[in-house]
């Protein structure tokens, strides 16, 4: 195959995998137009799904599938991908990041945009740098702490990375910024304004979502996405040359691959122009050694040599040169680093003490130390859920499960049928359950608690009684139980005061969230009652 | 001025105001409706032999009470308000039977109707109970539109309530040639039963979960500012227990009825009896007969009644 079609089938390549990766990102929704067939029984097995394989990066994302097996010990579904990813990689070369990555190919174009960089400038910041050993660290810091227990790849990890900032922070964002003005639209006096509005927002809310949907930290996420797409400025591919675990653990993958570089030396006129090129600082000119592990297979530098004193050919290594460039101290650091953050997020106690009341998992969540052993913080089932009550937790899951799924009952509540997390989590750390589940047990969330000190009825400041109307089990959680109260005016006032029946109660929320006492609602949910945890009950079982 | 102050004038003000009195001092929106009281009409239709045709039922409803174009006419946009609160499937009677909803836009579309929209804000998440109760299977299927309850279809109006004023109106019933009220018959815990004046709550945005706080005057001061052109109540299934969300097929009894009015009133007091409740126990349905929207005494109606 000729150079130059080798570079159009990486651009094309690099652009429908971007594109896929946004679309898929846009249908990890409530499908639009869900048209269950009502005459049939849907209290059945009738689960609202997903339309596409939302999870299809998450699976063949090699550095996903290793920390997962390595702190689960267990095979993980959908691994077919990662292996496939794995095997070509062995053969051709880091040529996940050059051909495939949506973040390799986001920063590609930000690191395109240097209009005032040239000549020795631009071949100085695609040298080599010993800073990129880093990510060989990093990389052995996850895999390390996954095998002590706690999977932090998520973090790091390019599509987890990527999809948690464009989910919960880029795209709501701009979605803030949309829906401000079609409001303002909307409140305008001149009718043709309203309409508009009105066919923006079905138009925009099927992607950006209905209403404003908000996420705790989301300032957090958005800010570091921000900076990693400036790092461009300093160093093109900064992320992919320098922190990058997945590209560190592709780059020791690739170090044997037949796919190499020839280097011409006696053609080579030192023009430079392959090291202007380089998109993973992998010293492509003749004379220096090549880096297989750091080379990204964009085949730049053998396209842009006016000589043809490069070309890529499916050789045998001379493997005698030199092992990865991986560096001692970042090793041994990522080692210690690994060992070192298993055991002390474990400190805050939430694993082996009480845990914080407000670690409500989604439904279907596996236990707190399997949870961490799979959890991405990928931010799937934030997107994914309808009323916007997954939140990437802050404080309550510890600092071992930051940025993992927690509901948050003032922001949404947990839709009494629906299943879409479970459906989506790629490392199955929200097993997949069914409506049926919830409804009829065995799943629960957590128990919901009346503050008598806030309650409407409670404090005889009048009837109110919305918990128990909205409460979704049959029979309800909250009942009421009809008292003769002073209350604050001439008479006697007849009011309903609500009780939690906790056997009936599976903790979705919905009483917290439509409790018209704002600010701290004066019915909530905790954590303890969950299912997913023996030890976290209040009832002897019954 | 305290709350006490103003519970009381109220309470004089209906205790002195007589018949003809109470007319004239009624706030204008009120006037019209009490106008057409005694001139209206109710049509019932069940079914005596299972399993019940609900589609056929509608329409020989509707045929008994004159066809669908004594109510539509030609080029009218019609908005019907179902009840689709809960992400429910309809065999659990929860919401607005679909083939009932269906049959009554396919009526409309036949007399004419240039446009029939189906609107409700919902309790759950809208678009979870568009889809599990059947409202986008009978959309697609009539070619009607069902619109969503997004923020900037809310806009604040004065209901002139006596408890509420200002308040966020679901705009497409105040953009409506006429509106259908197509509710379920539910019990309910606070209100006593979830009938067709009670289903306005989903008519309104905003702070809804306090209108709980004086919840009978609160569904009078919504039933008088949306006033429906007619009130069909479902009441296939009937939700005789754990209401107004239901949840087991257990809560449910088939009535196999319909109650078709175009007087709100009426309409909730006759479907107070598939539930063994007098209308007089209703608080909501007292204060609105006393406010002029409607009455409970069904010798003033003219009466139409079909079996299937």
């Amino acid at each position: 195959m000729k150079i130059k079609q080798l570079i159009y089938l990486r651009r094309i390549s690099q652009v429908l995998f971007l594109l896929l990766f946004l679309f898929l990102l846009m249908e990890t929704r409530l499908p639009q137009n869900v048209f269950l067939d009502y005459s049939q029984e849907i209290t059945g097995p009738n689960d609202i799904r997903l339309n596409y394989p939302v999870m299809f990066f998450f699976d063949m994302d090699p550095l996903i599938w290793l920390s997962t097996t390595l702190s689960t010990h267990k095979w993980l579904a959908g691994a077919g991908w990662a292996l496939a990813v794995i095997g070509l990689t062995l053969f051709l070369g880091r040529f996940f990041c050059g051909f495939v990555c949506p973040f390799g190919t986001l920063h590609h174009a930000v690191g395109a945009i240097h209009p005032d960089v040239k000549g020795r400038k631009a071949v100085f910041r695609n040298e080599k740098t010993p800073a990129q050993r880093l990510k060989y660290g990093l990389l052995l810091s996850v895999l390390v702490s996954a095998l002590f227990g706690l999977n932090l790849a998520g973090f790091l990890d390019p599509i987890a990375l990527l999809f948690r900032s464009l989910s919960v922070s880029i795209l709501p964002a701009v979605n803030i910024g949309i829906k401000e003005v079609f409001d303002a639209m909307a409140a305008s006096d001149i009718k043709i304004l309203n309409l508009v509005s009105y066919s923006a927002e079905i138009i925009i809310s099927p992607v950006l979502g209905f209403g404003y949907p908000a996420y705790q930290t989301g300032f957090a996420i958005g800010l570091i996405v921000l900076i990693l797409l400036f790092l461009n400025r300093i160093r093109p591919r900064f992320w992919c040359r320098v922190l990058c675990p997945l590209g560190a653990l592709l780059g020791l993958l690739s170090f044997k691959s037949p796919l190499g570089l020839e280097q011409d030396e006696t053609r080579c006129t030192n023009c430079n122009k392959c090291m202007a090129a380089c998109q993973g600082a992998a010293s492509p000119r003749p004379g220096l050694k090549w880096e297989p592990d750091e080379c990204v297979r964009c085949f730049n530098c053998q396209d842009v040599c006016p000589e043809d004193a490069l070309s890529f050919r499916f050789t045998r290594q001379k493997f005698e040169k030199h092992g990865p460039d991986m560096g001692r101290r970042a090793v041994l650091t990522g080692l210690t680093a690994g060992i070192a953050f298993p055991l002390l997020s474990r400190l805050d106690g939430q694993i082996h003490q009480a845990s914080d009341p407000r670690l409500i998992r989604p439904p279907g969540s596996l236990s707190e130390t399997r949870f961490l052993e799979r959890c991405q913080r990928c931010g799937l089932c934030m997107k994914a859920c309808p009323t916007n009550v997954i939140q990437p937790s802050l404080g309550e899951a510890g600092i071992a499960g930051f940025w993992t799924p927690v509901l948050n009952m003032s922001a949404g509540y947990c839709e009494y049928s629906c299943t879409l997390c479970g459906s989506v989590c790629p490392t199955g750390a929200i097993h997949l359950i069914t409506g049926k589940e919830k409804i009829t047990g065995p799943i629960r969330i957590g128990s919901a608690f009346v503050d008598r000190g806030r309650c409407l009825p409670w404090t005889e400041n009048g009837a109110c009684i919305v918990c128990e109307e909205v409460c979704p089990t049959s029979p309800k959680a909250v009942v009421f139980r009809e008292a003769d109260v002073a209350g604050f005016g001439a008479e006697r006032l007849r009011l309903k005061q609500p009780y939690v029946n906790l056997r009936q109660c599976i903790g979705c929320g919905i009483c917290e969230n439509k409790c018209p006492v704002k600010g701290t609602p004066a019915i909530r949910v905790i954590a303890a009652g969950e299912t997913r945890s023996p030890k976290n009950q209040i009832l002897l079982a019954s | 001025m305290s709350r006490n102050s103003l519970l009381v004038s109220r309470r004089q003000f209906i205790r002195f105001a007589g018949g003809a009195v109470l007319y004239s001092l009624v706030p204008a929106p009120f006037q019209g409706i009490a106008a057409e009281t005694g001139s209206g009409f109710i049509a019932e239709a069940s079914c005596s032999r299972a399993p019940c045709d609900v589609r056929a039922l509608t329409r020989k409803l509707f045929e008994s009470a004159g066809g669908m174009s004594r109510f539509i006419s030609k080029g009218d946009v019609v908005v019907i308000k179902p009840n689709f609160s809960w992400a429910r499937s309809p065999d659990l009677g929860a919401t607005t039977h679909p083939d009932v909803l269906e049959t009554v836009i396919f009526l409309c579309q036949e007399a004419g109707a240039k446009k029939v929209r189906i609107a409700d804000n919902t309790i759950h998440e809208a678009r979870n109970c568009f889809a599990v109760t059947g409202a986008d299977q009978v959309a697609k299927k009539t070619g009607a539109d069902l619109v969503f309850p997004l923020s900037n279809l809310m806009r604040d109006m004065n209901l002139q309530g006596h408890r509420l004023n200002v308040w966020p109106v679901f705009t497409p019933f105040k953009e409506a040639d006429k509106i259908i009220n197509l509710p379920v018959a539910k019990v309910h815990g606070l209100s006593g039963v979830t009938l067709g004046m009670k289903s306005w709550i989903g008519g309104v945005g905003g702070r809804r979960n306090a209108l709980h706080q004086d919840i009978h005057q609160s569904i009078v001061d919504l039933a008088q500012f949306f006033r429906p052109t007619i009130t069909l109540i479902d009441a296939i299934r009937i939700m005789t227990a754990n209401g107004p969300s239901g949840g087991s097929l257990s809560d449910v009894s088939v009535a196999n009825r319909l109650i078709l009015s175009d007087d709100p009133v009426a309409a909730d007091a006759r479907a107070c009896g598939l539930f063994q409740i007098q209308p007089s126990a209703i608080a909501h349905i007292q204060l609105a007969q006393k406010w002029g929207l409607g009455t409970t005494d069904f010798s003033r109606l003219t009466r139409y009644q079909v079996e299937l």
